[in-house]
């Protein structure tokens, strides 16, 4: 049997649940600029309905949940290419930099081998001049500091990556904690049956943003996430976050640890991929190439300076300070050892007036000492060799920047708020909130008309 | 379907693409190159490399032939000058077999003979900034000195060391001929032969004399034949000099290939490229952030 209480509950029921939505309309519009926002809708259901045999009474309307529009397999992705792109920006910066010191100027290593090999030429006209002399140790000492210049530039460089290492750790370590620390609101919600949209919002933006540090892999497991680096050192863990720390190995570099293991090799993507992959890979073989360079020069000029004869007819000693063994820091430790210009061996048979020696060091200019190559050919490699790295890196790069914006727009299409739809939305639920609240208003009238049945 | 509601961040993308554009295309013009680091054009950057290790060898070349060119000539017309002298030394000699001189005019001439002697010993031992010519490599030394014990007066002191100068990639000049191949060769003895020319003059000898003239005679056709030496040198030399000029021409225009900027092109792609930018502010500018809340009744 029917009745206007019945029909005032259910009346009730719309006004309560348009009310809801129009939360939930206010909401998204407030947050149109939240980074990361999924817009959320509400999800409104038929309350369940009264039998009274032989009929069914509706009930109202119930507002069941309110969902948040995203789409997990896309963020997945935008994870994906964040880590990239992180990485990507980590190494153009470094591989920029490091390039400065291989670019043409009038100090670089091109130009002072070219130098010293000029002077070599220009003693061969008169090798007994002691200014001629001169010339040669100056644009050797020249040749030695632009090599140590270079070297020491790439050293700095490599130091300050490591810093930045210590602060990317540093970060990853903050932002898992946070994570940790949502995964457990977000279970606590989810355990009573709520839904946790803004938190999961939240969650993502942090997930993002640790994407962009590090690699991460999500999964999800009992209802929470556990984030991995690509290669299964946990990260977070539920409500638990397991810290990164970082331990200086012998040369003072930082080492990454994680639960006492040393992790760093197995770090490939993210901004910490980048720097380590800068400072572990690119750089040390750009010092290497140097190193090469360096030794190769000294150790020929030094066996040719023992293959003559100097200004007091004694034989040559070496030119410059003889290489580390291995050669590692060669190229920071180039030096000329030779001060005196007497002590140049340009003579080839003892006497003050000979340049047969100055004549054979000149001929190292076009010879393949340097692993096949003349000096000037190998450095041109190493520039080469530079240029290229940065190029590719710059083209992948942006080549990744663009996958990530329509990505980005993607997610944007499904998660952003528009601020047309919840315009009309407003519209739509004020209307159904009016059209329950006249209904309201007629019960009540109706009801008035039964109190005033009993008269007269 | 819906659509990205916020093209804002697109465009700002745009935007500082456009910016990079116009940046990169200011660097070009300030600095008149397309390559202003090796990732601009890597291959590029290697071959300038290259280029400009050639380059300043071609210019060092230049200044080595010059350098050596200056020695020769300065060596050639210093045997120019023994040639004269010995001819001079050859009329005297011619002049004092003439049967009808006496004994003190015989003297007179073997004492200006006797100068002709030390002119020759001066010239034998030019110096040549600061070193000596026809020394071999002993160029710290005088090469001749005088000897009372040796036949004709003067001894050698230098060596037979000959200096080669690189000049060219894979090309070396001799730079030097020793004064015992010039002034002092077995059978060729200027010395010896003016000696001979003083004492058959002391000794009123003329037919001493007579053999004098022709050693003397022989000797100044010997130097003249060495002095081929220094043209052929010229001649190499100037050669050199032309071809090293035009590598040089062709290394430059090779540099302007590799990394000059072709600033027409360059400043047609700026225009472009402020164009693009300031169409896209425009359309950035003029869009008006409307939506349909400016519609809804207030």
């Amino acid at each position: 049997m029917s009745s206007l209480n019945a029909s005032l509950a259910t009346a009730l029921s719309g006004l309560t649940a348009e009310q809801g939505a129009l939360q939930t309309t206010t909401n998204n519009v407030a947050n149109v600029n939240t980074p990361g926002y999924s817009r959320q809708v509400p999800v409104l259901v038929s309350s369940d309905p009264l039998v009274l045999d032989p009929l069914t009474f509706g009930t109202g309307v119930t507002l069941q949940s309110i969902e948040s529009i995203r789409d997990p397999i896309l963020e997945a992705r935008i994870q994906q290419e964040t880590q990239t792109q992180g990485q990507l920006g980590a190494l153009v910066s470094a591989l920029s930099q490091a390039q400065v010191g291989f670019t043409s100027t009038n100090g670089d290593i091109g130009t002072a081998i070219s130098n010293f090999f000029d002077s070599l030429n220009q003693l061969s006209t008169s090798p007994a001049d002691l200014s001629l002399r001169q010339g040669v140790l100056t644009s050797a000492g020249n040749l030695a500091s632009a090599f140590n210049v270079t070297a020491d530039n790439l050293t700095t460089q490599r130091g300050d990556i490591d810093r930045n290492v210590q602060q990317t750790v540093s970060q990853i370590n903050q932002l898992t904690q946070q994570i940790a620390q949502l995964n457990l609101q977000i279970s606590n919600l989810e355990g009573v049956g709520e839904s946790a949209g803004s938190f999961i919002d939240q969650r993502t933006e942090l997930i993002d943003q640790l994407s962009s540090l590090v690699d991460v892999n999500v999964i999800p497991t009992d209802n929470t996430l556990t984030l991995t680096t690509a290669n299964g050192t946990a990260l977070v863990s539920g409500s638990q976050s397991f810290q990164l720390s970082t331990q200086p190995d012998p040369t003072g570099l930082q080492r990454i640890y994680a639960q006492g293991k040393d992790i760093t090799s197995g770090i490939v993507s993210g901004q910490l991929g980048g720097e380590l992959q800068a400072r572990d890979q690119q750089i040390p073989a750009l010092q290497s190439q140097l190193d090469t360079l360096a030794a190769g020069l000294a150790n020929s000029f030094n066996t040719a300076q023992a293959g003559g004869f100097d200004l007091n007819g004694n034989a040559g000693t070496p030119l410059f300070n003889p290489p580390p063994a291995g050669g590692t820091g060669a190229a920071s430790s180039l030096a000329v050892a030779i001060t005196d210009p007497a002590l140049l061996a340009a003579s080839s048979d003892g006497t003050v007036g000979s340049n047969g020696n100055v004549e054979a060091m000149y001929a190292l200019r076009n010879q393949g000492i340097i692993q096949g190559q003349t000096p000037t050919v190998y450095y041109s490699g190493i520039v080469f060799n530079v240029g290229t790295a940065s190029a590719n890196a710059n083209a992948e790069q942006n080549a990744s920047s663009l996958v990530l914006q329509q990505l980005n727009d993607q997610r944007a299409s499904i998660s952003g708020v528009s601020l047309d739809q919840e315009a009309a939305n407003l519209v739509q639920f004020q209307q159904a909130y009016a059209a329950s609240a006249q209904v309201v208003s007629t019960i009540n009238s109706m009801m008035q008309t039964v109190i005033n049945m009993k008269t007269s | 379907m819906r659509v990205n509601p916020n093209p804002y961040p697109d465009l700002l993308q745009i935007l500082q693409q456009t910016q990079q554009q116009v940046n990169t295309d200011l660097q070009q013009i300030a600095s008149g190159r397309s390559v202003n680091a090796p990732s601009d054009d890597p291959a590029a950057a290697a071959l300038l490399v290259q280029n400009a290790g050639q380059t300043t060898e071609t210019d060092q070349f230049l200044r080595s032939v010059s350098s050596a060119q200056g020695e020769l000539q300065n060596a050639d017309s210093t045997l120019n000058s023994v040639v004269t002298a010995l001819q001079r030394a050859i009329s005297l000699g011619v002049e004092g077999a003439n049967g009808t001189l006496n004994s003190s005019d015989r003297s007179a001439i073997a004492v200006e003979v006797q100068g002709i002697q030390s002119q020759m010993l001066s010239l034998a031992n030019l110096s040549y900034q600061g070193n000596y010519v026809f020394a071999g490599t002993a160029t710290n030394t005088a090469p001749y000195v005088l000897d009372a014990t040796s036949p004709s007066g003067v001894k050698y002191v230098g060596n037979s060391g000959v200096n080669t100068l690189t000049v060219g990639q894979n090309f070396a000049i001799k730079t030097n001929l020793p004064g015992s191949e010039l002034f002092s060769t077995p059978g060729h003895d200027v010395f010896q032969a003016l000696q001979d020319l003083v004492t058959g003059l002391q000794n009123g000898d003329t037919t001493a004399i007579g053999t004098a003239v022709s050693e003397i005679n022989d000797s100044s056709n010997y130097i003249n034949q060495q002095r081929v030496f220094y043209g052929n040198a010229e001649n190499q030399l100037n050669s050199q000099t032309t071809f090293l000029n035009s590598e040089r021409t062709q290394l430059a225009q090779q540099e302007n290939t590799l990394g000059g900027a072709d600033l027409s092109q360059v400043i047609s792609n700026l225009v472009n490229a402020q164009t693009a930018r300031q169409a896209t502010l425009q359309a950035v500018g003029q869009t008006e952030p409307i939506n349909l809340f400016n519609y809804l009744p207030k």
